[in-house]
Order: C-alpha cells, then sequence, then structure tokens
C-alpha cells in the first residue's frame, strides 16, 4: 500500500528576501504549466501552490516532498536554505494560518484570502487539485471566515490615512456635503485626502504656496486649486483640514483658527496635521469644537491597533487548533470508512449465501414465516458480530489511530480493490456513503 | 395583579437592558441589540397591559402617586424609545437608555404605594389625561435627551484627548449623538409647553385657578425656562460639549424636583387630595 500525504514546502516575507521571492513567484500560465508539471511528477496525486509578493508555498499530496523542493530549486538555487517544510496537520495548519491571515505582514490584511482562493481556481482548473485540495481548501477558506467575523482580527486601521478616515468618521459620521481642505503638497496629504473621499466629501479644496504644483496637486486628488492667500476664507469653507507643507514653522496659528471659528459659527473643525516639523499649532486643539491631531497621535493609533490584532491572533490561533484538529479527524474517519463499508459487504454477501444454501437444504419443509426466520438468523449473527469491530474501528479513526482500518483490512483479507469498488458503488447508492467516495491512503 | 404584571414587565426591561449591554460590550454580536429591542417592546405591551389593569383597579388614580409617576415615566421612556429607535439606526444608545428606564422603574416594584382621593369627575376630565400623558413624554424624551448627552460627553473626551479607546470605538459619531440631542430636546420642549397649558387648563376647570403658587408649578415653570433657553441657544450656534452638558443638567433638574417635590407629602397638590380647595392637606392616605 503506497502512502501519500500532504507535504507543503515553501517561503515567505519571514523567510527570505524579496530577491529571493521574486525569481520562483510565479502568475498565470507559467503557474499553470508549473502545476501541470508538478501533478505529473512521479508519486504526486495532487498539487497546489499560493505565489503572491510576499510568499510561494507548493502544497502537495504525494509519496515524498522531493517534487515541491524541487518547484523552488529547479528556479533558482539561492531558494534552498530559505525553504520550510511541514507535512500532515503541520501542512494544514499552516494553509489555515495564512487563509485566516495569521502570517501576513499586516496581520489580519484582507487580500490574501482572495489570492489563496484564486490559487486554488487556478489549481482546480488545471487538474492538479483534485478532491483532497478541494476539501483543504474549502475548509480553509471556512476558517478565515470563523476568524473574520468571530474574532477583530481585521479591525481597526492600520495605516494613516485609514487612521484619518476613522478619526474623521467619529466626529462627523460622513462629510456629505461638506469640503476638505488639503493645504501644502505633501505626499501624505494627499493620500489622506483621497481616502477621505469614502466618506462622501464632494468638495476638495487645494491650496499650495507654490500654484503650478498646487494646480497639479488639485488634478491628482480630483480638487479644485485656490491661491495661497485665500487660506483665511477657505479655512471657513472647510469642514477637515489636511495639513503637510515643507514649512518649518506653523503654518495654522491658534489666532488664525480663532477668529475661523468666529466666522464658521462654531462648527466642528478637524485639523490633521501630517507634517514634520508641525505646521499646526498644538494649541488649536485645545479650542472648542476644534479636534487636532499631529503625526504623533495617528501613528499611536496605527500602533495600538497592531497591538489589538496581535491580541485578537490569540483567539484566532484557538479557532485554527479547532480546524485543523477537524480537518485531521474527519480525514482519518473517512480512511476507515472504506474498511467497514466492505467488512459489512463481504459478511453479508457470506450470510446471504448460507442462508441460500440452507434453505434449498430444508427449503420444502419450511413456511414462509420459517424461511424469513433463518434469513433473520443470518442477519443477526453478522451484526452480531460486526458490531464490536465497527465501534472499535469508528473510535479508532475519530481518536487519529490509523493502524487499525489497515490492521483490519489485513485481517480479514480485504484487498484495495474491493475497497473502491464498494466505494464508488456507495456514491451513486445514497449520500451518507459519499464519505467513502475517495479513498485516500494516509500514514 | 397590576404590581405582579409590573414585575414581569421590570424582568423584561432587565432582559432588554442586559441584551444593549452585551452588544455595546460587543458590538460584532448586533443580534444582542436586536433580541434587546424585542424584548423592551415586549416589556412596553406588558407595562401597558399592567396599567390599564391598575387604572380598572383604582381608577385613574394610579397616576397620582409617586410609584404611579415613576411607572408612567418608565414607560412613556420606553416607547419614546422605541420611536427613536424606528428613525435612528443607533443601537449603541439602547445601552443607555435602557439602564435608565430601569433606574426609573425600580422605586414602583416595591409596593402599592399610597392613594390619592381624587374626585370622579375630576379623572374624567379629558383634559387632565391628557396633561399626564403629554408631561410624561416630556419628560421622557428629557431622560433620553440625557442619555444620548452622555454619550456625546464621553466621546468627546475620548477624541477629543485622543484616547481612542474602548468607548471610541463603541461609541456613535460626534455629530449625530450632537444632532439627535438638540431634536429631542426641542421636541421634549414643545410636549412639555403642550403639557403645561393643557395643567393650566386643568387647574383652572378643577382648582378654579390656572396657577396657584403649587411646587410642582413653580418647579414646572423652572423646568420649562430652562429647556426653552437651551433651545435657544442652540439657535445662537450653542452645540457639543456645551450643550451635551446642559442637557444633563436639564435633566438633573427634572429629577431632582420631580422627586423632590413628591417625595415631601402634602408638599404638592399634584400628588396629594384633589379636592376643589388647593390647601386641602396631606393626600395619601384614604
Amino acid at each position: 500500500m503506497s502512502r501519500r500525504q500532504l507535504f507543503l514546502v515553501g517561503l515567505s516575507h519571514k523567510s527570505a528576501p524579496i530577491e529571493v521571492r521574486e525569481r520562483v513567484a510565479l502568475t498565470g500560465d507559467e503557474l499553470r504549466a508549473a502545476l501541470s508539471d508538478l501533478k505529473a511528477m512521479q508519486g504526486v496525486e495532487e498539487a497546489f501552490v499560493v505565489s503572491t509578493c510576499n510568499r510561494v508555498e507548493v502544497f502537495v499530496q504525494s509519496e515524498a516532498l522531493d517534487p515541491a523542493r524541487l518547484f523552488f530549486t529547479s528556479r533558482t538555487e539561492q531558494a534552498e536554505e530559505h525553504l520550510y517544510v511541514k507535512e500532515g496537520p503541520e501542512a494544514v495548519r499552516h494553509l489555515f494560518r495564512v487563509a485566516s491571515s495569521l502570517d501576513s505582514m499586516v496581520v489580519g490584511e484582507q487580500q490574501i484570502l482572495g489570492q489563496v482562493k484564486e490559487a486554488y481556481g487556478l489549481a482546480s482548473g488545471v487538474q492538479a487539485a483534485g478532491g483532497f485540495m478541494s476539501r483543504l481548501c474549502n475548509r480553509a477558506f471556512a476558517t478565515a471566515k470563523r476568524v473574520r467575523t468571530e474574532t477583530d482580527i481585521g479591525k481597526g486601521a492600520t495605516s494613516m490615512s485609514q487612521v484619518a478616515v476613522d478619526l474623521v468618521e467619529k466626529i462627523f459620521g460622513d462629510l456629505k456635503g461638506r469640503a476638505i481642505l488639503l493645504v501644502g503638497a505633501g505626499k501624505m496629504g494627499a493620500l489622506s485626502a483621497k481616502a477621505l473621499k469614502v466618506l462622501g466629501a464632494d468638495t476638495i479644496l487645494v491650496t499650495n504656496r507654490s500654484p503650478e504644483r498646487g494646480r497639479q496637486l488639485a488634478e491628482q486628488v480630483g480638487g479644485t486649486f485656490h491661491p495661497w492667500e485665500e487660506l483665511p476664507r477657505l479655512l471657513v469653507q472647510a469642514t477637515v483640514v489636511i495639513v503637510s507643507t515643507g514649512a518649518p514653522t506653523f503654518v495654522l496659528t491658534a489666532a488664525m483658527i480663532k477668529a475661523a471659528m468666529k466666522l464658521r459659527r462654531h462648527r466642528d473643525l478637524c485639523l490633521i496635521d501630517l507634517a514634520v516639523p508641525r505646521n499646526v499649532d498644538p494649541a488649536c486643539a485645545d479650542l472648542d469644537n476644534v479636534y487636532g491631531y499631529d503625526v504623533d497621535d495617528m501613528q499611536k493609533v496605527v500602533s495600538a491597533n497592531h497591538e489589538a490584532r496581535r491580541g485578537e491572533a490569540v483567539r484566532a490561533e484557538a479557532i485554527i487548533e479547532a480546524e485543523v484538529q477537524a480537518f485531521t479527524q474527519e480525514r482519518e474517519a473517512r480512511a476507515a470508512l472504506p474498511v467497514l463499508a466492505t467488512l459489512r459487504q463481504r459478511a453479508e454477501k457470506i450470510a446471504r449465501a448460507e442462508a441460500e444454501r440452507t434453505l434449498s437444504a430444508v427449503g420444502g419443509k419450511l413456511d414462509e414465516k420459517g424461511r424469513r426466520s433463518v434469513e433473520a438468523m443470518a442477519q443477526a449473527i453478522v451484526n452480531k458480530l460486526l458490531h464490536g469491530p465497527t465501534s472499535r474501528l469508528k473510535e479508532a479513526a475519530a481518536a487519529g489511530d490509523t493502524s487499525l482500518p489497515g490492521a483490519a483490512a489485513a485481517l480479514f483479507g480485504l484487498d484495495e480493490q474491493e475497497q473502491s469498488s464498494r466505494a464508488s458503488r456507495g456514491r451513486e447508492g445514497n449520500g451518507t456513503a459519499r464519505a467513502a467516495a475517495s479513498p485516500e491512503n494516509h500514514t | 395583579m397590576s404590581l405582579t404584571l409590573l414585575r414581569l414587565a421590570a424582568a423584561l426591561y432587565v432582559a432588554a437592558t442586559a441584551g444593549y449591554l452585551v452588544y455595546f460590550a460587543r458590538p460584532r454580536h448586533l443580534l444582542a441589540a436586536r433580541i434587546g429591542a424585542w424584548f423592551l417592546a415586549g416589556a412596553f405591551v406588558v407595562h401597558t397591559a399592567s396599567m390599564g389593569l391598575g387604572c380598572k383597579e383604582v381608577g385613574g388614580l394610579e397616576f397620582f402617586s409617586l410609584r404611579g409617576g415613576f411607572s408612567l415615566t418608565g414607560w412613556t421612556v420606553a416607547v419614546m424609545y422605541l420611536l427613536v429607535q424606528r428613525f435612528y439606526h443607533l443601537p449603541a444608545v439602547g445601552a443607555f437608555v435602557t439602564p435608565l428606564v430601569l433606574l426609573i422603574l425600580a422605586p414602583t416594584l416595591v409596593g402599592e404605594g399610597h392613594q390619592a382621593e381624587v374626585a370622579k369627575e375630576t379623572l374624567q376630565n379629558p383634559a387632565l389625561t391628557f396633561h399626564i400623558f403629554t408631561a410624561a413624554a416630556g419628560v421622557a424624551l428629557f431622560a433620553i435627551a440625557f442619555g444620548v448627552a452622555l454619550m456625546y460627553v464621553l466621546q468627546e473626551r475620548e477624541v477629543k484627548g485622543k484616547k481612542f479607546g474602548a468607548l471610541f470605538s463603541r461609541l456613535p459619531p460626534l455629530q449625530s449623538l450632537d444632532t439627535l440631542t438638540q431634536r429631542l430636546v426641542r421636541l421634549g420642549f414643545v410636549i412639555f409647553t403642550v403639557a403645561l397649558l393643557l395643567g393650566a387648563f386643568t387647574a383652572k376647570a378643577v382648582w378654579k385657578s390656572a396657577w396657584s403658587w403649587d411646587p410642582q408649578q413653580i418647579t414646572s415653570l423652572v423646568i420649562w425656562l430652562f429647556y426653552g433657553a437651551l433651545v435657544q441657544v442652540r439657535h445662537a450656534g450653542w452645540h457639543g460639549r456645551r450643550f451635551a452638558l446642559l442637557t444633563m443638567a436639564g435633566f438633573a433638574l427634572v429629577v431632582v424636583t420631580r422627586v423632590g417635590v413628591r417625595a415631601v407629602p402634602g408638599l404638592t397638590i399634584h400628588s396629594g387630595s384633589y379636592s376643589n380647595t388647593p390647601a386641602a392637606g396631606p393626600g395619601g392616605t384614604p
């Protein structure tokens, strides 16, 4: 009996520098070809490759891990020292962690699940991934979904511009019908102004000391340029002011804001200072109805959110552990089922044959009731005799003991062929037998 | 019987509060807030039945005792919040309003309370009925405004103080809270005005004088002036933290005066004997 199991060979942002990752990362047709090659190799049952800019991981259901290792070493020899290898439940756990974004550079980021889904779709498209990979991946997707809904791992902004959006949202709810003012041409400022558009702001006002650069920026963020001299008026019009100039001093002073607040009839004003050195006098934030934040404040939120995500990751690991356990147990129970089915089939066949023989010998002397009693007796002997082995096998399978099914098969002389023919018939027969549909062999 | 039902309603209010608090603690479980809302609606129905039975048992007298007053106020806060919830999707507010309902109802659960002597023809005066219900509705809106204003003050501390803690993510945006407070105060003021006019009308009919320097009349006027001023300064552009603090102060004024005036037996004719002479002596003993 050949023994196949799940192997993972891979490298990621944690183990390998970008120079190595970019040499082994494949997309599209190249990846399809590589998958077909993998599948064609000796002993490889199924294969599936996750290839993103942060990781390349080869999952194979095979007799040995060499084909997966070859995937890397044939592309660059440097890969060898950066590779990690996992097998069996360890490989399963790794995939679940990756799909749930626990292994990502930014823990909890959303993209990775889509990338794994895409990778699976590609592998099943070229028939490299079959029944086992399908179950594995679907379980991974379900795990990722559980992690996302049952923990807050994806919550909390992890970039400055996202923090700006969160802050403004908590002050104003949305920005419909309101204006954002962008002061200065800093890159972070433009990014934040763009991000704030999701809150529904319909006007972006741009001002800059140099009009040329200002006009360019206005075009870039989809706003209108206003000369620097108009700043006091713009401060009255805008609801959110993002400041990022290269000036070494305060561009917005407390006196300016005080004057603007009076003209605004004290409507709330949010000042976001993205410049270092700071461009907004911190005293502004002490004014009533003025909310002021600088780079440090925002960075604090970013780190706090990273911290919170790490906390949630602990809860996520518990979910993953449970899912890995469930998946492995299910898999092992599945391995025991064909043996059980064959055993029962064999026994029932014997019982039927023996009952028929007895009936044909004494049949004439028995009425209908007597015949049925003989058949029932044969069936009862089978049931009673198999009751113990059946429950023992099921228990062993659930506990992860895979040696017992093998022993049972050997003891009762059930060969593999019979198992699979019974299994495929069962699939047509009823839904519950579907579990036995694909005979996998496990260690 | 009415008391038993009231206790059942209180149990349901507790369940509603629990639902909203669970949602507030774990915002991922919006379902908890939904369940809370259903419990609140159920509590409201049972509470209504209890009040109806109470009216049958002791006539309209139910509402003239301190106990009945609390019960009615709790009931109107519940119905007003159910209405607010219908128009504003801010389930976090429930976590601040439902405990308030429980606080208001707590004193009503202990016993029957005293019963007042009120002439039958007085009770049948429709203006009096409307007076009672509008007054309760006004106070209920002030109570909810208090809860929302408290949320504003807490959230403002988070946002302005750059704390960004657990409250920051759980409390709604400042501007939503500010707008809701303002609307509640304005509507409460309008309804309270109607209640005062109806009260004067009833007093004229029953006591032969619209204004008799009754402590409850005086305190009601003070409350009315306070909220009237609040509506005015809002028009002048006051909002945010200052407005929220004033709103909270307004409700504190309501609680102190209402409870104070009623807790002292015989201080106000509102809770005592309703005879034709205002100075009819202490009420409460039948």
